[in-house]
């Protein structure tokens, strides 16, 4: 069997994930990072054969029948494969495929209209997960893999949105998680501070429409993480991360790490030089004044 | 004066909301993280509905700002879904053929779902080289792009799904 090792007695985690488009394209070293950590997790990631784009904001926007489809369609294949525990890791895409489930539960109509173009109904075998719900259950995997300690690094913990709404609305409550991602990070040595603006808005997709307008949100929130005290802000979806580097013209930017990155530098973890070259708001004079690289 | 309901009932119906349910407390616009940019605050349109101002609201430049943080439904003390009535306030105004209040965000949804009936993935050179021409925003963001480009932040080539009829099937089975 593949997911056994042969070296001994542990038995390798097999981890299914949805990938989502900007784990593929514009955030591939977030997906890459990841990938990174979870074998450090001693964990086997696989893809979800075949998977289509969630809809994100668009579909839901104009047509929230197509939206429901657009997501329902992965979590038949994901049934279809036999996958129990689907892995998300875009929070976007996350909420897209969490509503749909609803939805298909729910309203049998939909569940007969999916069935009318992908050939069959979604008997709801699927459990939706989220990526910081296996990432929390780690920190002391991490503190052992540490072999350059972050220190000096100050950073904000960024949420971003539709991470941090009530569970009624999303499907997800991030109160029990939070606790244990602050200390995933200070076990890296890390530095994390209080702030205010862990959970406002990015901007979304309004910093390709409106571009003035979501200067002047990342602005505020790059603002508040300097009032704060902090040189980095620590990001958790692939959309917040370009956001936040992309926008913002009044006041000094700060490097966004994603969560895995931080882990890969902390670890040394293959591949990790490059990542640090691949940000809109380059990292490398922080880190190397601080001797990190 | 006679208010007209059939709007009121129409968005409820089809945002699954109950609208009446609001007293205008405001925490939702006041949540709003862009409404300093909309011509009329979500509570406003929320009233507006009340009222059966349907051209006023379908047309609004507010319906289509909403990008759906739900930060407003989190504060809301009645749980009115917000987001869930202004995605049905767009469906409404698109099938009724209005003025559409902000056509640059509109351009992009439309678009972007292009991409995904093409080929159930986004391609994001295409899709940002066909989102400039429909807007004719040609060099809005060229540097940036092209510091994408060089960082390798954006793929040369499209991925799709195995069978793209596929698409084509799931936009059919929402169309009727």
């Amino acid at each position: 069997m593949s997911n056994v090792r042969n070296t001994g007695e542990k038995r390798l985690r097999r981890v299914h994930y949805y990938p989502g488009c900007s784990l593929m394209s514009s955030a591939r070293d977030f997906g890459t990072s990841l990938f990174q950590m979870f074998r450090l997790m001693g964990t086997w990631v696989e893809p979800l054969e075949d998977w289509n784009c969630c809809g994100a904001s668009p579909a839901h926007s104009v047509n929230p029948d197509y939206a429901t489809l657009l997501a329902g369609r992965n979590i038949l294949l994901a049934e279809r494969q036999g996958i129990d525990d689907l892995y998300v890791v875009c929070p976007s895409c996350f909420v897209r495929l969490r509503t749909a489930e609803k939805i298909l539960a729910t309203d049998a109509s939909m569940n007969a209209k999916l069935a009318k173009a992908c050939g069959r109904e979604y008997e709801g075998g699927v459990r939706l997960k989220f990526t910081p719900e296996i990432l929390s259950d780690a920190p002391s995997v991490f503190e052992k893999a540490v072999v350059n300690p972050l220190a000096g690094l100050r950073g904000v913990l960024y949420f971003g949105c539709l991470l941090t709404r009530p569970e009624w609305i999303t499907g997800f409550d991030i109160r029990p998680y939070e606790k244990k991602l602050k200390k995933l990070v200070n076990v890296l040595d890390v530095e994390t501070l209080d702030w205010s603006h862990s959970k406002q808005c990015c901007g979304s997709h309004l910093a390709v429409t409106k571009p003035d307008m979501v200067d002047g949100m990342v602005d505020r929130i790059r603002d508040h993480a300097r009032r704060a005290g902090a040189n980095c802000i620590i990001a958790f979806c692939p959309l917040c991360q370009v956001n936040l580097e992309l926008r913002g013209k009044e006041v000094e930017p700060l490097p966004v790490f994603y969560i895995s990155e931080l882990i890969g530098l902390a670890a040394k973890l293959p591949g990790h030089e490059g990542w640090v070259k691949k940000h809109l708001v380059d990292p490398r004079p922080l880190l190397n004044s601080l001797g990190l690289v | 004066m006679k208010v007209d309901h059939s709007f009121f009932e129409e968005v409820s119906a089809r945002s699954g909301q109950d609208l009446s349910r609001c007293f205008h407390c405001m925490c939702c616009s006041g949540g709003c993280p862009v409404a300093h940019g909309m011509d009329y605050l979500p509570n406003q349109i929320l009233r507006m509905i009340q009222l059966g101002m349907r051209q006023e609201v379908l047309e609004s430049r507010a319906i289509w700002l909403c990008i759906g943080c739900y930060a407003c439904v989190t504060e809301c003390p009645n749980r009115v879904h917000i987001p869930y009535m202004m995605d049905a306030l767009r469906e409404i105004a698109l099938h009724e053929q209005v003025r559409i209040g902000e056509p640059d965000i509109w351009a992009f949804h439309r678009e972007f779902l292009k991409q995904v009936g093409k080929r159930g993935r986004i391609y994001e050179l295409e899709f940002m080289a066909r989102y400039k021409l429909a807007t004719g925003n040609l060099f809005q963001d060229a540097v940036m792009g092209m510091k994408m480009f060089r960082l390798g932040r954006l793929e040369l080539l499209p991925s799709s799904v195995k069978h793209k009829e596929i698409m084509k099937k799931i936009r059919e089975a929402c169309d009727e």
